[in-house]
């Protein structure tokens, strides 16, 4: 046993942050009867003891008086929802799935996950709805989170891990370029590395059409217009050519497709480049001199480059950028990709993706069902093949309305009301489903909706492993038992899946679970088999691929960087990828003449359905950033309300008067209703994002 | 199924490169003999397969590698199935049998075809420029191909026996754009260049005379000498090296030589009775629509072939026009970007789909180092239709930056010396926003920079770490940065506040007295 380990218990428990992708270590101690404190972790080396206020905050919510614990039913009736035994309310649930599927077929009930999700839980889901529902209608919400990055990366590396490297080698890189990152915001503690980056002299590169808390500590900042960064990408490509900088030993030997994609930028001159982007030439220029004298860059992209409807172009753009100059597998630079939500990583490599099986494997490919189908125990024929992605399944819910898909839906982890784009359109289709069935810990928008709630518990009661941004595999340990009539999700699938007969038993024993995930996931991209919790917690953490090791053997270390020698292709080599700038799917006009953009502030995350019950977290509601010369064409005063207009619907909110955004764009966070009533339902043709970054708006005071 | 329809594209420039692109894009190219589509050939007289003909003064500059200005493979037309034939001439166009001849006699039929022949540079009327036999004088240069750009290149590089530059010296005729980007390129090249401009001032069909002063005077600090309001009139040769210096022609005046010992190899005469000694001349004054297919063809003339909304000739249905060598609705372009908007909707035409020309606004920036100009459309003739003029000129910055006005909307402008905000001036431009009064005028001053610095004017209630949710107060009240970290956890998530709190805790103890907390 280790000194980590010892601790746990005696002082308080190792354990990670319940929000975003870095997961923060934090330790967990009980204060009193049932609270919890929340304490530093300082040897955990992604955030050395460094939380930001949603995490010094988070044991808030347990005994918050909005926790639900009890199921809830739905008389329809009347609406109201009243309290329920657990065995009537899974009863119920699962005698309507059978009704539904007798009449309608398989594919007549969805399961909706979430990238919080606890890769066990993403695992079991994913079996649960192929092999309990024998429904191919699964998918997540983490297709609108770093989807566009992970097809990209797919397509150029032939693989997806965010970060192939820690995030502390920030550090030591010369040049390092964020596109679409606020990263002092969204991930506080990250920003210690860009620090001490800075400190020993290397340049911190911002691309943002606001001047973030980010972009304040930028050597170099542009501020493009919403949609344009791929133009931009490609007119950093082409100088980059024009002025010799290219690595042409590593693009000839690590490399395909450069020809084309070098001929393709050459249209994209700086002016040419000026005009689209807003971005001057000078700065182009600026930034282009950084990338060609600098031999350690890394090229990281986060949701502000990739929530487009050609977000996964962008994203290549950026890798042709960074396979030009040769970074990719080497020390200290390369390209990565910032995930954004708890396990955005683990949650899209275990099964709960529409077209994926545990490991990364591909569910049209006839070897891994095979595989994944013995691990099951059940018969690869059975499994059924790819369905619809997030929007397009929750755009296909309930009849009517040109709608004929699933009618029933089963949610974990996700508060679709709030955080779907064209949100009003989507909660109609919920509210034409026969069945809504939300999982949550609190009566969430989404839940509010449902015809059967299920109170579960939340981070601290339950144990799991989650996959941070870097492809570090840690252990949530549980810390607290949790409030009466409260159950893991892991006991409503397996409580389910007994219900409607499974062919296999359901484990709800996490270890065990992570286990059988190994076995799955062996040989696949995202190899998990070598990888135990006892590691985890040995090791601060295992990078996957870690393939379990041959009896005897000594155990594989994990993979903390990648593509050192190759690249996960057939070949080997990456893929220089020929892409076209096309712009927004939607541009501003005469009645709709600005831009829309949408993100994130520091003291809520997501749709807010945990962080906006924290007392202790400042909730001001949402705002709108409007720069002062739009607000005095409008007639805006700060604080004052504006409506804020698109095709899709409206929302009123004060105005933020702000010279840090574009004139020429107005920004809303999308933690509560509203935002997502204006954004855009558009979708990325390969990963299915949607284009949450960018639509055409209107604002009048 | 339709039959395979046969389309021959005269040109392989920019405009004709972007047409076939958008046609593959949109799946409109033949891929075998009954699958419908167009079974392309693309005629192009040049050598080479299509490049980037706007970068070329960047190539000279030595900015830019000539390898990075291709835009498709001789094997991407292969590999599309399209007929590129390179160093192919059209002699003519025969209308009535729907197909053209090339100079080798090859006839080749088409069912559609367009004429992108582009433009060519105009030859100012200079005597001594073209030799008896037709071909210009060795020393003069124009500017508008790859090969003309590589044939300045030797020129400016080439060296004698000694290792000498052989060429010191150049005068560019024509202080248009190109011109001044010319004149640029080989001033950063190390050659001692003069412009010549006939009008009274440089870019004089885009910017007005207090910008063109400016101009004129940014170009003399990069080392370029400028003479305006005065035509070239005759080239001569000078005596061979060694000799004394230069012919002197009757009653001409000599300009003070800034290289006396090395006279240059020709003399420019000018119509003010200066001459310019040099070794390179460069013509750059302008070019006009290369029209001589159409003309003989038989098609409406006038600046440039005239075509209709759909970019098909007012003359004959099938024959479409696009680029430099249209006339549409009055007016010749010469720019890229209203090209490439033709060639998507003569894309869209090809394709049966509806879509119509009409017009392109036009962004013309200065692509030289040190030198910054934009203009958006055409501000004098905007202004002459009624539009309101924004000014704004700082003769001591060197800056002057003009906005024509419409119904709230800018319609043109010039900016010279300072494109401060250039890029969302032209998103206004481009997408017609309609602003406010005040914006116009707000666009031409400098950017505030927005935030206070001064901490001691936080109050105590505001948050300085947004990580922990500390407040300024929290901060005042603690004796040390350690103790603000530890009892706070300011500075301890992003650490953005780090050199706020600093200062917070530095401003305080200078007003305690040491010890009293």
């Amino acid at each position: 046993m280790t000194a980590d380990r010892g601790i746990q218990g005696e002082r308080g428990t190792r354990t990670h942050c319940p929000y975003c992708s870095l997961q923060c270590g934090m330790t967990v101690q009980k204060s009193g009867r049932t609270a919890l404190e929340v304490l530093p972790w300082a040897e955990f080396p992604v955030n050395e003891g460094g939380l930001c206020r949603k995490g010094w905050t988070a044991a808030e919510l347990r005994g918050h008086r909005e926790r639900l614990t009890t199921p809830m039913i739905k008389d329809r009736a009347n609406g109201e929802l009243r309290a329920a035994g657990w065995d009537e309310a899974l009863d119920l649930v699962a005698g309507k799935i059978q009704d539904l599927q007798a009449s309608y077929g398989a594919d007549s009930v969805a399961v909706f996950g979430g990238g919080g999700l606890t890769n066990e839980k993403a695992y079991q889901l994913g079996k649960f709805a192929r092999v309990a529902l024998g429904s191919s209608q699964i998918d997540y919400n983490g297709r609108w989170c770093m989807s566009s990055a992970a097809s990209a990366g797919n397509q150029a590396f032939g693989i997806d891990r965010g970060l192939p490297f820690p995030l502390a080698d920030v550090e030591q890189a010369d040049v390092v370029v964020l596109v679409g990152s606020n990263m002092a915001e969204t991930m506080p503690p990250a920003a210690r590395h860009l620090d001490r980056l800075r400190a020993q002299g290397g340049k911190l590169v911002v691309i943002d059409p606001r001047l973030t808390a980010t972009a304040e500590r930028a050597d170099l900042f542009l501020q493009p217009v919403p949609g344009t960064d791929l133009a931009l990408a490609q007119g950093v490509l082409h100088l980059l050519d024009a002025a010799g900088a290219v690595d042409e030993q590593y693009v000839a030997t690590r490399t395909t497709g450069w020809d084309e994609v070098r001929r393709s930028v050459a249209s994209w001159w700086p002016e040419r480049v000026e005009r689209v982007t807003g971005v001057m030439t000078a700065e182009l220029r600026e930034l282009v001199d950084l990338l060609a004298n600098n031999a350690k860059v890394m090229i990281l992209t986060a949701r502000g480059a990739e929530q487009h409807s050609q977000g996964t172009a962008t994203v290549l753009g950026w890798i042709n950028v960074a396979l030009a100059l040769g970074l990719p597998g080497r020390e200290h630079a390369g390209y990565g990709c910032l995930t954004g939500q708890g396990n955005g990583q683990g949650g899209r490599e275990h099964g709960q993706k529409a077209d994926q099986l545990p490991g990364y494997r591909m569910i049209d490919d006839p070897a891994a069902r095979e595989h994944v189908a013995r691990v099951w125990g059940v018969a690869a024929e059975s499994l059924p093949g790819k369905g619809r992605s997030a929007y397009e399944l929750l755009d296909s819910l309930g009849q009517g309305g040109g709608a004929d898909g699933p009618r029933a839906l089963l949610v974990f982890g996700s508060n679709i009301v709030v955080s779907a784009p064209r949100a009003t359109h989507i909660t109609q289709r919920l509210e034409s489903l026969d069945l809504l069935v939300v999982c949550d810990m609190v009566m969430s928008e989404t839940a509010a909706l449902a015809d059967v709630v299920l109170p579960i518990t939340q981070w601290a009661e339950e144990s799991g492993t989650m996959t941070n941004l870097e492809g570090r595999v840690i252990l949530r340990e549980q810390a607290a038992e949790p409030p009466k009539g409260v159950r893991s999700d892991l006991d409503v699938i397996a409580g389910l899946a007994e219900r409607l007969g499974s062919p296999i038993p359901f484990s709800t024993d996490v270890e065990e679970i992570f286990a059988e995930l190994g076995r799955a996931s062996a040989g696949g991209k995202a190899d998990y088999s070598g990888i135990t919790y006892d590691r985890i917690r040995d090791e601060h953490g295992v990078f996957w691929p870690c393939p379990a090791a041959p009896d005897g053997a000594e155990d594989h270390p994990g993979t903390p960087r990648m593509f050192a020698d190759s690249f996960a292709t057939p070949d080997g080599r990456a893929r220089f990828l020929v892409v076209e700038h096309a712009g927004p799917a939607e541009e501003p006009d005469a009645e709709f003449p600005l831009h829309l953009t949408t993100g994130r502030v520091l003291a809520q995350y997501q749709s807010g359905a945990q962080t906006r019950r924290v007392r202790s977290l400042p909730d001001a509601g949402p705002f709108v950033e409007v720069h002062p010369m739009l607000a005095n064409r409008i007639g805006a005063h700060d604080g004052d309300p504006v409506v804020v207009r698109t095709r899709r619907g409206e929302m009123k909110a004060p105005a933020r008067v702000v010279s840090t955004i574009r004139p020429d764009t107005v920004f809303v966070p999308f933690h509560w209703v509203g935002a997502n009533r204006l954004t855009n339902d558009a979708l990325d043709p390969s990963s299915r994002m949607p284009e949450f970054k960018v639509c055409a708006a209107e604002v009048t005071a | 199924m339709t039959a395979e329809k046969r389309l021959v594209i005269v040109g392989n420039g920019m405009a004709a490169t972007r047409l076939v692109e958008e046609l593959v894009a949109r799946g409109a190219v033949s891929a075998g003999s009954t699958s419908g589509g167009w079974k392309i050939t693309v005629l192009g007289d040049e050598p080479h397969a299509p490049y980037n003909r706007i970068l070329l003064s960047a190539v000279l500059e030595g900015s830019h590698r000539p390898e990075a200005l291709t835009l498709r493979s001789e094997e991407w037309y292969a590999e599309h199935g399209i007929d590129l034939r390179l160093g192919a001439r059209v002699l003519e166009v025969e209308r009535e049998l729907k197909d053209v001849m090339l100079v080798d006699g090859t006839i080749i039929e088409y069912d559609a075809l367009v004429l992108a022949t582009g433009s060519i540079p105009t030859l100012p009327p200079i005597r001594g420029l073209v030799r008896m036999d037709g071909s210009l004088h060795e020393a003069v240069h124009a500017f508008r191909s790859l090969e003309d750009c590589e044939r300045l290149l030797e020129a400016v590089t080439a060296t004698d026996e000694d290792g000498e530059p052989l060429n010191r010296r150049a005068v560019v005729v024509g202080g248009g754009l190109l011109g001044l980007q010319v004149a640029r390129a080989l001033g950063a090249r190390g050659i001692d260049t003069e412009v010549v401009e006939g009008a009274d001032h440089l870019l004089h069909q885009q910017i007005g005379t207090a910008a063109g002063a400016i101009l004129a005077r940014d170009m003399k600090k990069l080392g370029v000498a400028v003479y305006t309001g005065a035509r070239a009139v005759r080239l001569t040769d000078t005596a061979p090296r060694g000799g004394t210096g230069g012919i002197d022609l009757a009653g001409a005046v000599k300009v003070l030589d800034p290289l006396p010992t090395n006279p240059g190899r020709v003399a420019l005469r000018l119509d003010n009775g200066f001459t310019l000694d040099t070794d390179l001349v460069i013509l750059t004054a302008g070019g006009r629509p290369s029209t001589a297919l159409a003309r003989r063809a038989g098609l409406e003339v006038r600046r440039g072939m005239v075509v209709d909304d759909r970019l098909a000739s007012v003359s004959d249905p099938d024959i479409f026009g696009l680029g430099d060598c249209v006339e549409h609705d009055g007016r010749v372009t010469g720019f890229v970007p209203p090209a490439w908007e033709q060639a998507g909707v003569l894309a869209r035409v090809l394709s049966d789909e509806p879509a119509k020309y009409d017009g392109s606004r036009i962004v013309a920036r200065l692509r030289a180092t040190g030198l910054d100009v934009a203009v958006l459309g055409d501000p004098e003739h905007e202004v002459r239709g009624g539009g309101d003029v924004v000014e704004m000129s700082n003769p001591v910055r060197g800056s002057h930056r003009k906005l024509v006005v419409r119904d709230g909307r800018i319609v043109a402008g010039a900016l010279v010396g300072d494109l401060n905000r250039i890029g969302l001036i032209t998103q206004h431009y481009d997408r017609q926003t309609v602003l406010g009064p005040t914006e116009p005028g707000d666009l031409l001053l400098a950017e505030a920079t927005g935030r206070s610095s001064l901490v001691s004017q936080l109050p105590d209630d505001a948050e300085v770490c947004n990580c922990a949710g500390v407040t300024a107060g929290a901060i005042r009240s603690c004796s040390s940065f350690e103790q603000a970290r530890d009892t706070t956890r300011a500075t301890t998530g992003c650490g953005g506040c780090a050199s706020t709190v600093r200062q917070l805790l530095a401003e305080r103890s200078s007003l305690t007295p040491e010890g009293i907390t």
